[in-house]
């Protein structure tokens, strides 16, 4: 669904990508693991367009995707749900929404969210900016729902959330990937992405350090040489 | 009571003409970061285009195809072919891109149309209708309510259409709109052809009342500013009724102001009293830019500049010095005015090159100072003392305007230290204070220390003498501690002050230094043309000025070397070829857009290319392959 080979990527004189080489097959969930200032993020900036390559190629749904902008590669497929601020905070829920649908049927869209998150049906009218983190997060999420994405890229969705809520958006991304759609999730919450993953990359220093099926890398001790101890 | 109704008739119309103009203004800026201070000269020139074509076709085709067609033709230019390339820039950067639109746009306008103020033929049917005991014209009326139909379309294209939201989109994220497939270049460019239409709209409609005048239509749709600051630059409805009390004030106060002669240009001068009062009084972080420059996206171009080596410092001193021999009478004083626009332009680019604060005010500072120095030599003052008092004078007037500076980035210290400029234009020279009763202040060469500096050779000299001493100073701040704080200021306020440093003293300095030199050298000036009336500088020069240093080189002193040489000698030389004066602020304007993110200018292509990032990268390979090896040779 989505291949990047040998990108190279920075900002300004700063490489931060030094050759990723990276798959995520279709139907596939795959986590991208690695510690902070590793370039997760610069990767899914890299893959949705938002930042050039000075290197190599990405191919999106067997096509080349490089010279296509976001909302290009937005219409062939591709969601990303960045960190932290993937709503327009000024607007209401119901305009996020339909920002959402691209133009479509808003009110379809807006029964599909709500069977989701409940919560965010009574909330409407309210702007985005106002909701609560979660709520934030609950409607960034949903976005991946709406349209007819095959492929999101998911940004370190668990920060600062409670764990009540975090375990109700990771289970969303679970029903993402029983849709079929594939995925691309950067997370901290280790455990939690193993067990939805089908496939771990670890990127170290912009590189990818480790490619393996989530059981090789509990046993292979990756996460102690690159993720510190924390995980295990 | 009854006797203001007329005035508030008159106000209201003035009013819906500047909230026109300045709703344009606050779309374009809102959904593309840039505020666009060409504007005005916009709508100057597509109402210029109008009232040429109404003679040839009928009005209401001559107003389709100039609202409707031409202007968003422009906008969608503008947007598409000059200002993406700056994507990501600091704010100084669209400053300066923008304000070389507007001088060049004016000197296009100066070139292509009869500008000698004329006559606009009315649009709508004449008459008065009489409202509730009021007389108002037709025209009132039509104006009036085409400035509120158009402020509801707005609102109602904002919340009710899709494009709408998808504008409104753009303004609180532009990434994300990418990233959901809405196409966000193709929204900013549609915010810029409606900010265009809106433009030419205002100009078509205010050009009956005030007659075709290329400088004064741009004037005057500028004076949207004002109406924009009160809606923050961003709240249409605010800065719809910010506007209509703006004009409703300006047209009340004429009535009061009659009765005071020195307070004869607070009407003209209200807009900018408001915007310059706005921004100053405002509680710190009320403006914020709309967008921010985040150090991840900027395409800085990080040339490394070189000062001016000693050598061709010297060389150059040498040949000033050996210059007057070789020319006579007229040139001699072209050369000394271009050595004084060497301190003008080296002042400016204190602030604009080191420190990255734009001044729109800097002829103010000159003016003010040729206008003390006259004041104070008729006082009888020997000349070198009364030069240096009037430096001392106009330091501290900078020093006022470093307040702003203090509190305000970027773009808002731009706004308003043009709206100083503005109004002090208005208020001040007008009042007699400056120019004296008769509007002209004549400044005599008398002498100093028993020399005489009435010869045309002996005041080049002398001239010389203070600017190199100003130049000194220049360059002594460029390299020592206050010259690192100012550049650090630019890089990172929140840094410099995370390390203990309060930025409010050098912040201050830098303003008073640079005023102070400006003042000297307009001292100089005023010395050198002995006389000087209130259009001898008038505030757009320095608009002109920022442009031509921006496009000679605004951070190294061969820049301001360059720039008064581009500006003051060059132009000169050429008078004999007829016209080529009119293409001069064209030129500079055009460049200026194009220079606006080379920091170094002209001066800057001078240099020879830049191999360093060739060799870092060689380098890095050369280590990468060497660490290969040593791995191997380990294994």
């Amino acid at each position: 669904m989505l291949t990047l080979s040998g990108v190279r990527a920075g900002y300004g004189r700063l490489e931060v990508l030094r050759g990723v080489d990276l798959t995520v097959p279709e139907g596939c969930a795959v986590a991208l693991l690695g510690a902070n200032g590793a370039g997760k993020t610069t990767l899914l900036r890299v893959a949705a367009g938002l930042l050039g390559t000075t290197y190599g190629t990405v191919r999106l749904a067997g096509r080349e995707a490089d010279s296509a902008r976001p909302h290009r590669r937005a219409r062939r497929g591709l969601c990303l749900i960045p960190e932290g601020r993937g709503i327009f905070r000024p607007l209401t829920v119901r305009e996020n929404i339909a920002m959402f649908c691209a133009g479509r049927d808003t009110a379809a869209g807006i029964e599909t969210v709500t069977a989701a998150f409940p919560v965010l049906g009574e909330r409407l009218s309210q702007r985005a900016g106002t909701l609560s983190g979660g709520q934030q997060q609950m409607l960034a999420v949903s976005r991946a729902l709406l349209g007819d994405y095959q492929l999101i890229l998911a940004d370190e969705l668990s920060v600062g959330l409670a764990p009540v809520i975090v375990d109700e958006i990771l289970a969303t991304i679970d029903v993402l990937r029983r849709q079929g759609r594939s995925l691309l999730i950067v997370e901290q919450y280790v455990d939690r992405v193993l067990e939805i993953a089908d496939y771990v990359y670890i990127l170290h220093k912009g590189q990818i350090a480790f490619v393996g099926e989530p059981a090789q890398c509990r046993q292979s001790g990756v996460f102690e040489r690159y993720l510190g101890a924390v995980a295990g | 009571m009854k006797a203001y109704w007329p005035f508030v008739v008159v106000g209201l119309t003035a009013g819906s003409v500047y909230a026109l103009a300045a709703m344009g203004l606050v779309v374009t800026y809102t959904t593309s970061g840039v505020f666009n201070f060409a504007h005005g000269a916009t709508g100057m020139f597509a109402t210029f285009v109008f009232y040429q074509w109404r003679d040839a076709m009928p009005t209401w085709l001559a107003f389709v195809l100039v609202v409707l067609v031409l202007a968003p033709l422009f906008g969608a230019f503008v947007d598409s072919v000059l200002l993406r390339r700056l994507a990501g820039a600091p704010p100084s950067v669209y400053v300066v891109a923008s304000l070389g639109l507007l001088v060049a746009l004016q000197g296009t306008a100066l070139v292509v149309f009869d500008v000698r103020l004329r006559q606009a033929e009315p649009i709508f049917p004449q008459g008065t209708l009489r409202l509730a005991g009021v007389n108002v014209g037709y025209d009132q009326a039509w104006i009036v309510g085409i400035a509120a139909v158009a402020a509801v379309a707005l609102a109602l294209f904002f919340r009710r259409t899709h494009l709408g939201l998808q504008t409104r989109a753009v303004i609180a994220d532009g990434e994300l709109t990418e990233l959901v497939g809405a196409d966000s270049r193709r929204i900013t460019t549609f915010s810029w052809m409606l900010g265009s239409s809106f433009a030419a709209l205002s100009g078509i409609l205010l050009a009956p009342s005030i007659g075709l005048d290329a400088v004064i239509l741009t004037l005057l749709v500028v004076q949207a500013f004002g109406a924009a600051s009160v809606g923050r630059l961003t709240n249409l409805p605010l800065t719809y009724g910010g506007a209509l009390g703006i004009g409703i004030l300006a047209a009340l106060s004429t009535k009061f102001v009659t009765e005071y002669r020195g307070l004869a240009g607070v009407p003209s001068s209200l807009p900018f009293l408001v915007l310059f009062g706005v921004l100053v009084l405002s509680p710190k972080g009320t403006f914020r830019e709309v967008v921010e420059t985040s150090a991840r996206t900027a395409r800085r171009k990080e040339r490394r500049t070189r000062p001016l080596s000693a050598r061709a410092g010297v060389l150059l001193l040498a040949a000033a010095v050996a210059l007057p021999s070789l020319l006579t009478g007229s040139q001699l004083v072209t050369a000394t005015a271009t050595v004084a626009f060497v301190l003008i332009f080296a002042s400016l680019g204190l602030l604009v090159g080191l420190s990255r604060q734009v001044s729109l005010c800097h002829a103010t500072f000159a003016v003010i100072g040729a206008t003390t120095l006259a004041h104070l030599l008729s006082a009888g003052l020997p000349f070198p003392v009364a030069l240096l008092a009037a430096g001392l004078v106009v330091a501290p007037v900078g020093a006022l305007i470093a307040i702003p500076a203090l509190r305000l980035s970027g773009l808002f210290l731009a706004l308003a230290t043009f709206g100083f400029g503005v109004a002090a234009q208005y208020l001040l020279f007008s009042t007699g204070l400056l120019f004296g009763e008769d509007q002209r202040a004549i400044i005599g060469r008398p002498g100093a220390f028993g020399i005489s500096l009435r010869g045309d050779a002996a005041f080049y000299y002398f001239t010389l003498a203070v600017v190199v001493l100003g130049i000194v100073a220049v360059e002594v701040v460029r390299r020592t501690r206050l010259g690192r704080l100012l550049r650090a200021l630019a890089d990172s306020p929140d840094g410099v002050m995370s390390i203990g440093i309060n930025p409010t003293a050098s912040r201050v300095l830098v303003f008073a230094l640079s005023a102070f030199l400006a003042a000297v050298a307009g001292g100089l000036l005023g010395a050198l043309y002995q006389r000087f009336n209130t259009y001898t500088l008038d505030f757009f020069q320095s608009l002109v000025w920022l442009t031509v240093l921006v496009t000679a080189g605004a951070v190294s002193l061969g820049g301001s070397v360059l720039a008064a040489f581009l500006f003051v000698a060059v132009p000169s030389f050429f008078t004999r070829i007829s016209g080529f004066g009119d293409y001069e602020p064209i030129f500079f304007g055009v460049a200026a857009v194009l220079l606006a993110q080379a920091p170094d200018g002209l001066v800057g292509l001078l240099h020879p290319p830049d191999f360093s990032a060739l060799a870092t990268r060689v380098a890095w390979r050369r280590e990468e392959s060497w660490h290969r090896d040593r791995r191997e040779a380990v294994c």
